[in-house]
C-alpha cells in the first residue's frame, strides 16, 4: 500500500489585497525533508499557515498527513509540530510549566529527549520564558516541538536571528528526527546554507508563484554554469535550457539548467570552464529566470 | 468538555492567577472599607466597582489582545484544536476566570447590605443588578476582544464599557421604582428590577453566544 503523503497541496489560491499565492501544488512524501526557499514576501509563510490551517484556500485542496485543511486540522495538529520564528510562548509561565503543559496534551511527548534537548539547547527549565533571550526563546520553541515526536515537523524560518553554533545544533536535531523513515520535516528559509545542508528536496517559491521544485541532487547535477570565450565576431546561436547569458566582449558565461556534456561538445573548444553552482546560485538564477518569464 | 479544553481553561487561570487573586483581594477591601460611615461606604464600593470592572478589562487583553499581539496565538494555535474550539475554550475559560473573583465580591456586597445594619435591605436590588451589569458589561468586552484584531477598535470597546458604568449608575438611580425604594428596611421586587435584570441577562447571553456563530466561523485565523 502506499502511504499517506503527509503533505498535498492541489492548486491553491489564497488571496490578500496586496499579494496572491496563485496555483500551488506541493507534496511531501514520508522519510523527506523540503527545503521551502524564497525571498522575503514570496509566499513561504502564507503556505505554511495554510498547511497548519491557520489560514483558509480560497481555492484548490490541501491535505496533510491524509487530513483536509483546514477543516481537519484538530486531527492532523495531534501529529504535526509546528514551529515558526514568529511564535512566542507565554513570558509569565517558566520553560519547566510549558513542557508540563504541552507533554499532557500529546501523549507522544518524550520526557527523556525533552531533558536530553534541555542539556543540548542549554536551556533552564525553572527559567521564565520571558527572561528568554530571542536564540533561547527559538530552541525552547524546538524543544516543545521536537519532544512530542511528530510525524510532521513544519519549520517556519526556524532558524532565522541565531548565531551559526545553534543553528548547526538545530540542524543536528532536525536530521535526528528522520531516524524514523515515516517522519518528515517542511523547513522554511531564505537561508540555502541550511537548507542545502539537511534538506533532500528543494522546492522554490516567488511571488507567490512555485518556481521549481526537485530533489536537491537533481537541481545540483542539472544547474552549471559555463564560461567561454568566443572568436571575435562569432555569434552564439540561441541553445535550449539555457537560462541566463552574460557576455563581456568575447567572454560568455551561460546558465543552463539542464546540463548535460552535449551541451559541452556542441560549444567546441571555446568552452573554458563549467562550473557546479551553489544552491544559493540556483536559487537566485531560477527567480531571475521565472520572473523575466513571467515579465515581472 | 475535553482534555485539551480542560487543559486550556486551566492555562488560562494560571497565568492569570495573581491578577484573580490580587482583584479579588482589593475589592474585598474596598468591601471592608464600605462597613462604617457613609463617605468610607462611598470609597469602599467605588473600589469595588472599580476593581471589577477593571479586572474584567485587564483579563480580556491579556488573554486575548496580548495573546495575540505577544504571538502567543501562534502557540496555542499550533496545538490540537481548530477555530471553533479556540473561540469555544476561549469563552468558557475566560467566563470562569472572570466569574471567580466577580462571584466572591458580588456576595460580598449582597451581605454586606444584608448583615450591616446601617445600611437599608432595600439597596439590594440595586446591588444585585450592578453585579449583574459588570457581568453582562464583561462579556460584552469579552465579546469585542474575540471579535476584533484591531486595537483601536478594542480601545473603543474599553472606553464605550468604561463609560456605560457610570451611565447605568445613574440610569437605575433615575428609575423612580428602583430609587425609590433604596432606603427601604425591606428590599422590593418590582416589574422594573426585573426588566433591568432579564436585559442583563438578554446581553449576556447575545454576547457570549456570538463569538460561536461569528468569530469561531472565521476561516482565516491569523
Amino acid at each position: 500500500m502506499t502511504p499517506t503523503k503527509h503533505i498535498e497541496m492541489r492548486n491553491v489560491r489564497k488571496g490578500f489585497r496586496f499579494f496572491t499565492l496563485e496555483d500551488l501544488s506541493l507534496d511531501l512524501e514520508p522519510g523527506q525533508i523540503m527545503g521551502f526557499v524564497g525571498p522575503n514576501g514570496a509566499g513561504k509563510s502564507t503556505t505554511i499557515r495554510l498547511l497548519t490551517g491557520l489560514l483558509a484556500p480560497d481555492a484548490g485542496e490541501i491535505r496533510v498527513l491524509g487530513h483536509a485543511m483546514p477543516e481537519g486540522q484538530a486531527i492532523a495538529k495531534r501529529d504535526i509540530g509546528f514551529v515558526s520564528d514568529e511564535m512566542r510562548l507565554f513570558g509569565h509561565a517558566t520553560l519547566e510549566w510549558h513542557m508540563q503543559f504541552v507533554a499532557s496534551i500529546y501523549p507522544g511527548w518524550d520526557p527523556q529527549y525533552a531533558k536530553t534537548l534541555v542539556r543540548r539547547f542549554n536551556l533552564h527549565p525553572e527559567q521564565n520564558v520571558s527572561g528568554l533571550s530571542s536564540g533561547e526563546h527559538v530552541k525552547a520553541v524546538l524543544l516543545l516541538a521536537l519532544a512530542r515526536r511528530p510525524r510532521l515537523l513544519i519549520l517556519d524560518e526556524p532558524t532565522s536571528g541565531l548565531d551559526p553554533v545553534a543553528r548547526h545544533e538545530l540542524l543536528g536535531e532536525f536530521m535526528d528526527v528522520l531516524r524514523d523513515e515515516d517522519r518528515s520535516i517542511l523547513f522554511s528559509s531564505h537561508n540555502t546554507v541550511d537548507v542545502e545542508r539537511i534538506s533532500d528536496r528543494i522546492t522554490f517559491i516567488d511571488r507567490g508563484r512555485l518556481v521549481d521544485s526537485s530533489d536537491k541532487e537533481d537541481f545540483l547535477e542539472r544547474w552549471r554554469r559555463i564560461q567561454l570565450q568566443l572568436p571575435a565576431g562569432t555569434k552564439l546561436p540561441d541553445l535550449p535550457h539555457v537560462v541566463s547569458r552574460v557576455v563581456d566582449g568575447q567572454f560568455v558565461t551561460l546558465t543552463t539548467n539542464r546540463y548535460s556534456p552535449d551541451l559541452v561538445s556542441f560549444l567546441g573548444a571555446g568552452v573554458r570552464e563549467v562550473q557546479r553552482m551553489s544552491l544559493e546560485e540556483i536559487f537566485v538564477a531560477n527567480v531571475m529566470y521565472h520572473r523575466e518569464l513571467r515579465g515581472s | 468538555m475535553n482534555m485539551l479544553a480542560r487543559k486550556l481553561i486551566a492555562k488560562d487561570f494560571y497565568l492569570n492567577r495573581w491578577l484573580i487573586i490580587g482583584s479579588t483581594v482589593a475589592g474585598l477591601v474596598g468591601l471592608l472599607i464600605a462597613t462604617e460611615g457613609e463617605i468610607r461606604f462611598n470609597i469602599g464600593m467605588l473600589t469595588w466597582l472599580t476593581t471589577i470592572v477593571a479586572f474584567g478589562v485587564v483579563l480580556a487583553m491579556n488573554a486575548i489582545a496580548n495573546e495575540r499581539k505577544d504571538r502567543a496565538l501562534q502557540f496555542v494555535l499550533s496545538l490540537p484544536l481548530s477555530h471553533g474550539d479556540y473561540v469555544r475554550i476561549r469563552v468558557v475559560g475566560l467566563l470562569l476566570c472572570f466569574l471567580v473573583p466577580w462571584a466572591v465580591l458580588s456576595v460580598g456586597a449582597i451581605s454586606l447590605v444584608t448583615v450591616l445594619p446601617n445600611l437599608p435591605d432595600g439597596m439590594l436590588p440595586i446591588v444585585i443588578l450592578l453585579c449583574g451589569f459588570m457581568l453582562a458589561n464583561y462579556s460584552v468586552v469579552l465579546c469585542g476582544a474575540l471579535h476584533t484584531t484591531s486595537e483601536g477598535v478594542m480601545t473603543i470597546v474599553i472606553i464605550v464599557t468604561n463609560m456605560n458604568v457610570t451611565l447605568f449608575i445613574f440610569l437605575i438611580l433615575g428609575l423612580p421604582a428602583l430609587r425609590d425604594h433604596l432606603h427601604a428596611p425591606a428590599p422590593v421586587w418590582n416589574s422594573i428590577f426585573w426588566t433591568v435584570l432579564s436585559v442583563e441577562i438578554a446581553t449576556l447571553v447575545v454576547t457570549l453566544s456570538l463569538p460561536y456563530f461569528v468569530a469561531a466561523r472565521r476561516r482565516d485565523f491569523i
